[in-house]
């Protein structure tokens, strides 16, 4: 209604001089690193997986919703499916039961991809050191950026997303060759060997009958043997 | 507190099968009976005029430890009468077996697989006894038992290789969905008039 009532020539398009929009004589062209570009147009618009299993998702949201608003740094769409997805953020914890739901999610999501956990648990098992929970998701899948907290807060998140910007600023296209390869014998396997998921799920101490030198049986489980076949 | 009329009721028809009965929390009425007699018991509860505890809440477990017998808790509820009744069942740990009372009621499936799942405790004639909650492949025994130990049997290596060797189709089989012999969801007789129904409109 009131755009209809002005005048043609005071319309912005009509007005505008020939030429960059700079004003007339300036080039429509810039020069620059096609690294510089190919990373700047990544690191504005990556697109989250949202593998949310804990209180740590809502955070998520949070940080998804209005007050904080992701939006801002080029994460618009949370991609609910993997293969539409750059950056897989797991907030919460993972049992061993949904650790191979959890590696087929990313085996599914294209390159580049990167992985931010989100709190203590994702990150390390937090307190829940138990029978059924992964200790740690860098066990399964490789992880850019761990943020802690229990959970932590928005702020957190983004500014460990800030992270995984930062990360993407540095990468070369010479080296995507190795940093970006699929190894199609890495499917569905554990990144971590079995050297490696012992140390890094060593004991913290919450759970005070068993450690690293007792072994995993430290009870008078050798009292019952039929248990071991259910 | 004197033993409310359920019970009164219980110890006349089945004079033998009652162990004992006490008042927790107030005006929680427990009744233990004898396991090998369960499902007659049960029934009598459900389809007794007088009881009609038709709804079962829940079916769990309790392991107190030191060689103390597993408990098998029923939470009733009789939605007529608006009263609860926890019936328990003492299984000493040589032989944990009971007696499955899917029969009487539909909801026993589900709570007797995470019972069996979580304590090892054979429900006889279920008709699908294996696990809910843990993995299928879940090699190391019952985990909610008092001498299980926290962290599992196995190095956590061992488990994260079994966790990524499970075969995940396996829990989103389409015949799990549907289910072999699927509960019908609307009673015969509710289904003949809802369609009589639809010839209406």
């Amino acid at each position: 209604m009131g755009l209809s009532e002005q005048p043609a020539e005071r319309l912005p398009v009509a007005s505008s001089p020939p030429g960059g929009v700079l004003g007339a004589g300036t080039p429509t062209f810039l020069t620059t690193r096609l690294d510089f570009v190919v990373n700047w147009a990544r690191r504005n618009s990556l697109w989250p997986m949202p593998f949310g299993t804990a209180c740590c998702a809502i955070e998520m949201m949070a940080a998804a919703a209005s007050n904080f608003d992701l939006a801002r740094f080029g994460m618009e769409r949370m991609s609910f499916s993997p293969r539409q997805a750059d950056v897989l953020i797991c907030a919460g914890r993972v049992p061993y039961k949904l650790a191979p739901v959890l590696r087929r999610i990313w085996d599914q999501m294209p390159q580049p991809k990167w992985a931010v956990s989100m709190g203590a648990c994702a990150s390390s098992g937090g307190v829940f050191d138990v029978y059924s929970m992964v200790q740690g998701i860098d066990t399964i899948i490789p992880v850019d950026v761990y943020v802690p907290g229990c959970p932590p807060r928005p702020e957190g998140l983004i500014y460990g997303l800030m992270m995984i910007q930062e990360k993407i600023r540095e990468e070369r296209l010479s080296e995507h060759g190795t940093l970006r390869a699929e190894d199609p014998a890495a499917v569905a396997r554990a990144r971590a060997d079995a050297e490696e998921v012992l140390a890094l799920s060593g004991p913290f101490g919450n759970s005070t009958r068993q450690n690293r030198v007792s072994g995993p049986t430290g009870s008078d489980a050798s009292d019952r043997p039929d248990d071991r076949i259910p | 507190m004197p033993a409310s009329t359920t019970v009164e009721a219980l110890r006349a028809a089945f004079p033998d099968a009652v162990v004992r009965d006490l008042v927790q929390s107030g005006d929680q009425q427990v009744v233990y009976i004898d396991p090998s007699r369960n499902a007659e018991v049960l029934d009598w509860l459900r389809t007794d005029p007088g009881e009609r505890f038709n709804l079962l809440v829940d079916v769990t477990a309790v392991d107190y430890g030191d060689g103390r017998p597993l408990e098998v808790v029923y939470q009733l509820w009789s939605i007529p009468h608006r009263r609860a009744l926890r019936v328990k069942c003492e299984l000493p740990l040589s032989r944990l077996a009971i007696a499955s009372v899917t029969a009487l009621w539909s909801a026993a499936n589900w709570l007797e697989r995470e019972v069996y799942d979580l304590f090892g405790i054979e429900f006889r004639g279920h008709p699908d006894l294996r696990r809910i909650l843990m993995p299928e492949n879940y090699a190391e025994g019952h985990p909610l038992r008092k001498d299980f130990p926290l962290r599992g049997r196995f190095s956590r290596a061992e488990q994260t290789r079994r966790a990524l060797s499970q075969d995940m189709e396996q829990y989103y089989m389409p015949d799990e969905m549907e289910g072999r012999g699927a509960p019908q969801l609307v009673p015969a007789d509710e289904s003949a008039t809802s369609g009589s129904g639809s010839q209406g409109r």
